[in-house]
């Protein structure tokens, strides 16, 4: 009953979890950087993920895009078991064509906007849809234009990146991973990169987003967005998810000790 | 003086006006030749410097130090020399005896490439380390295979930062062509001299030929730039 | 599978041409880097007719090959009689000297682009702090301007050497006996062209190694003496 404005997937175990990650490992040489993360996400969750720099949050989300290879875990990605296979003590990729497809499954949003800069906005929408999900021209170019109105660029959509200020760059960023009709979305650090004046306009476009009941997965270090917007909050320490839970719980302070303390040192800062 | 001129510059059968604008277009075409056949082996060369095994990167920067540090005209010799050596010795031993040697055009272009092939390495190489990884990684998350990304995103921009460096690379085929004289093919450079020999007028015939050459350079140059600005546009704020 | 016996006559031989390619680029070298200082300087020049001159010499002597230039002066200039009843057709007669003004002119017009980089290259706010010292003219360009553009056009300069080095074998052409001149004569003798390839470019390769060594050391001193000025 408590739970009732919130999504109900979120508790019940009966339906497919949108991400489900078993003991995920990451390892650079020696030094272990994801150390065992369960972890589940379900259809239309919004949560924040949370964390000290360097506690791993973009590995973990490189990971569930598979840009990241895991060391050792199970990742299931809309029900699908991502087939990774063991040699020796890593992973390597079973199915290329798996991988591919499940990428533009869930798009991911870089905190450099990464935009291919030899195209104009509306190319860059296009590009994946055609190429990658043969998906037809016609099709694809009213879908990005739609997307480009519903994020404020229609009437950059010949322009390049180049000329494009950060905020807009990132909304286009986001209408590219849209174009593909994700079934999540991931976001690292979307608004780190953006001047103060631009963080707004980028995370209006999120917080519709969100309202829509996307799959959202968002690093961030914007707190009152991850307290107001997500549906759930992931804090990440040193590998480990120490803390998890509805951001006014957490927020309210007193569940998690090393969350406070966290948020506490954000605030000073 | 003047009608004299005419005559010997004429299109006539007096005239060395028709052999010389042939000898123009073996130019052109062996240095354009030399040019494409040097972007293979650019490309190569530049994809061996930058492979992760130890062994196929030292035969890149064997490739580039060798044909960047010998003069070309010894590269033509062992093209020219070293082709009829082979071919001699195969035809040979297959039971056609005589003497062998390839065509010179063949010969020119063969050096030209490889010559320019290990300075284009260095272009393409460098290009190559300018790419956003970022970008390259947004294609990556987008579901794009290796083979997409190279022909949508990494080969486009490569050649984008590379243009400038294969502009100069191309002047240089371009003038290298001039070498090709020694081994006998009729270029600019060989029938100004011929014309030059039997007219007893070398001054004339060779500011010809450079004339000639400073125009195909130039008119070269300024389409390589204008395809430089139209590829820059997107970098341009 | 080497013939030893036979890479180390080779050897011999080619070295006796090593003594006439360094001359050959030492000599163009130094007198390239002369005519260029006056290139570099016309170009610069508020007087619009030399201005022109020197770019016309720059654009002659860069937009042509080499070999053109070798043969326009050694084959061409014979044609000009007030030329061959001079004091200077003695030398201008012999392929010797012959090669030398056209590597020198021919270098004068890339180390004159190289000295307008590099002093174009100086950083305005060096100057403005020259002048605000008080200097000006010729003291300005020898204690600020000149330096550092020194320390810029360096190692562009290195490289224009090397290919200068590289450049010295088209004086075989016109009959000199240099390293690429005896290394054809052996080919053409011999016909065993791999052998004679490898020895002789390895000659020019370590020539190019040791030309780029010394202006990396060059350069390192020139580095040293500005921390210890900073200093
Ligand atoms: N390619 C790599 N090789 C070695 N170590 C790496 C690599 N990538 C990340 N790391 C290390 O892994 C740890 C976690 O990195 P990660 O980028 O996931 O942190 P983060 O939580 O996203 O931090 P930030 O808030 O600064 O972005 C860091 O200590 C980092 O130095
Ligand atoms: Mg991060």
């Amino acid at each position: 009953m408590a739970s009732a404005s919130r999504p109900a997937a979120a508790d019940n175990a009966s339906t497919v979890p949108a991400i489900a990650v078993d003991g995920l490992h990451k390892r650079y040489g020696a030094i272990e950087v994801l150390k065992g993360i369960d972890f589940r996400a379900h259809e239309g969750e919004v949560i924040s993920i949370l964390g000290a720099s360097g506690s791993g949050k973009s590995t973990f989300l490189r990971c569930l895009n598979l840009l990241e290879l895991p060391s050792a875990g199970r990742l299931q990605i809309f029900g699908e078991q991502v087939d990774l296979r063991q040699s020796g003590d890593a992973l390597h990729i079973g199915n290329r064509r798996q991988v591919d497809r499940l990428r533009t499954q869930v798009a991911m949003v870089f905190q450099n906007f990464c935009l291919w800069s030899h195209m104009t906005v509306l190319e860059n929408l296009m590009e994946a849809p055609i190429h990658v999900q043969r998906r037809g021209r016609g099709e694809v170019r009213e879908e990005a234009e739609a997307m480009l109105r519903r994020v404020g660029l229609i009437d950059r959509a010949k322009a390049y990146p180049a000329q494009l200020s950060g905020g807009q760059q990132q909304r286009a960023a986001i209408a590219r991973a849209l174009v593909m009709k994700p079934r999540g979305l991931l976001f690292d650090e979307p608004t780190s990169a953006l001047d103060p004046e631009l963080v707004g306009e980028v995370l209006k476009v999120m917080r519709d987003l969100a309202a829509e009941g996307r799959t959202m997965l968002i690093v961030t270090h914007e707190m009152a967005f991850a307290r107001d917007v997500s549906s759930r909050i992931v804090f990440l320490e040193q590998g480990r998810i120490k803390a998890e839970g509805l951001p006014l719980d957490l927020f309210r302070g007193g569940v998690n000790e090393r969350f406070d303390q966290f948020i506490s040192r954000f605030n000073q800062a | 003086m003047t009608s004299g001129m005419f005559e010997l510059l004429g299109f006539g059968p007096q005239g060395w006006g028709l052999p010389l604008l042939k000898a123009a277009g073996v130019t052109i075409a062996a240095a354009l030749c030399g040019f494409l056949l040097g972007s293979i082996f650019g490309i190569g060369g530049a994809t061996l410097k930058l492979a992760r095994p130890r062994a196929l990167r030292l035969i890149g920067q064997a490739y580039t130090t060798v044909f960047r540090g010998v003069p070309e005209i010894l590269v033509v010799y062992l093209f020219y020399f070293g082709g009829s050596v082979i071919l001699t010795t195969l035809m040979n031993t297959g039971g056609f005896p005589g003497f062998y040697s390839l065509p010179s055009f063949v010969i020119g272009v063969l050096a030209i490439g490889i010559v320019s092939g290990a300075y284009q390495t260095e272009a393409y190489r460098s290009a190559y380390l300018r790419l956003d990884r970022g970008q390259i990684e947004a294609g990556t998350a987008c579901g794009m295979s290796k083979l997409l990304l190279l022909r949508r995103i990494v080969a486009p921009q490569t050649l984008r930062f590379a243009l400038p460096a294969l502009g100069n690379i191309w002047q240089s085929a371009l003038k290298e062509t001039s070498l090709l004289s020694v081994i006998g093919l009729t270029e600019l450079l060989r029938q100004a001299g011929t014309a030059a020999g039997s007219t007893r007028q070398p001054l004339l015939f060779y500011a010809i030929a450079a004339a000639v050459f400073l125009v195909i350079g130039r008119a070269t140059g300024a389409g390589l730039n204008r395809m430089e600005s139209h590829l820059a546009k997107p970098w341009r704020r | 599978m080497l013939d030893w016996p036979f890479l180390t006559d080779v050897l011999g031989q080619l070295l006796s041409g090593l003594p006439l390619t360094l001359q050959l680029a030492a000599l163009s070298l130094s007198i390239g880097f002369a005519l260029a200082v006056f290139v570099a300087g016309a170009a610069g020049s508020a007087f619009a007719p030399l201005r022109w001159a020197a770019k016309a010499h720059v654009e002659l002597f860069r937009g042509t090959p080499l070999l053109l230039q070798i043969f326009l002066i050694y084959y061409g200039l014979g044609q000009i009689a007030p030329l061959r009843h001079s004091a200077l057709w003695p030398f201008l007669r012999e392929p010797y000297w012959c090669a030398i003004l056209a590597l020198a002119l021919n270098t004068s017009a890339y180390t004159a682009e190289i000295i307008r980089g590099a002093i174009q290259a100086v950083p305005a706010h060096e100057i403005e702090a020259g002048r605000a010292c008080g200097m000006s003219g010729l003291l300005l360009r020898r204690r600020i301007i000149w330096p550092i553009a020194l320390r810029q056009g360096l190692a562009v300069y290195g490289s224009e050497a090397i290919l200068m080095i590289k450049a010295t074998s088209l004086a075989s052409i016109i009959t000199l006996t240099e390293l690429t001149g005896i290394a054809h004569k052996l080919i053409s003798s011999t016909y065993r062209i791999f052998e004679i390839f490898i020895v002789t470019g390895a000659i020019y390769l370590a020539l190019t190694f040791l030309m780029s060594a010394a202006f990396a050391l060059l350069e390192r001193q020139l580095q040293a003496h500005h921390a210890h000025r900073r200093a």
